[in-house]
């Protein structure tokens, strides 16, 4: 089954963060420059990798979907609400939709401020509002089960 | 009777692969049909799925009109229209 036309690549850049939904992610060298610079003394990363295992079972892959218009609106409202705790900060939030395969990234998140303190808890922040709110989906596939069976999961 | 007005519904996730498709351009009444009796509708539809799966999804997933989410109290308050864009949002696994 052919993944939703809605499920596409998409980037909303805002002043100081980018938003987006891609197939590939950007190296995160190039993403720590992205959010480099000389006012800000912190950098904190957060990088989601599919694991191997879930509940005993052995992971092939993962697969995402996105509504991606409504994905980046929520995503974007995110990055203001961030800004009510902390107004100085730079961010990129990157997701991965199609085959993640084990050990590969789903989602790269870097937010760069003039402090530690606020670098730790926006990525944090981000991170979990993404997996609260963020309209993504990721079906887990197991070894020796049929795909046509492999669920979709959910955050709750 | 035949319908004058479309929405087109969007499914994702589980929901896509319960009914096998991802869209669907679904006659409405022009006036009258609300959010909250969609699922109705949509079971209607799809008769010859999987019916308990189909109609647990849509009871666990919230809507979007127009990519804007509608909270669950204003599902009776919103009135369907022609060219309406509308999502079954299940619940998300991002991140």
């Amino acid at each position: 089954m052919l993944p939703p036309g809605s499920s596409v690549e998409g980037v909303v850049e805002l002043s100081e963060a980018v938003c987006s939904i891609s197939y590939a992610l950007d190296t995160v060298e190039s993403t720590i420059k992205r959010v480099s610079d000389d006012r800000f003394g912190a950098i904190a990363t957060f990088i989601g990798t599919t694991r191997n295992s879930f509940q005993g079972k052995v992971v092939t892959k993962l697969e995402y979907q996105a509504y991606t218009k409504l994905a980046l609106k929520t995503m974007t409202q995110i990055i203001v609400d961030a800004r009510n705790h902390t107004p100085d900060f730079r961010a990129v939030v990157q997701h991965r939709i199609g085959v993640v395969g084990v050990g590969e990234p789903s989602i790269v998140i870097a937010v760069a401020s003039p402090h530690r303190n606020e670098a730790f808890r926006t990525c944090e922040f981000i991170l979990e509002e993404v997996k609260r709110k963020a309209q993504i989906w990721k079906r887990e596939y197991y070894e020796g089960e049929d795909e046509s069976e492999a669920e979709w999961k959910s955050n709750v | 009777m035949s319908f004058p007005a479309h929405i087109t519904v969007l499914y994702f996730a589980a929901a896509s692969t319960t009914l096998g498709i991802t869209d669907e351009l679904v006659p409405i009444p022009e006036k009258g049909l609300y959010l909250s009796q969609l699922t109705e509708l949509l079971i209607e539809r799809h008769s010859q799925s999987s019916l308990n799966t189909l109609r647990k999804i849509l009871d666990s997933s919230q809507w979007s009109i127009d990519a804007e989410m509608v909270d669950d109290e204003d599902l009776t308050k919103v009135e369907l229209k022609d060219g309406m864009e509308v999502a079954v949002i299940c619940p998300v696994s991002g991140g």
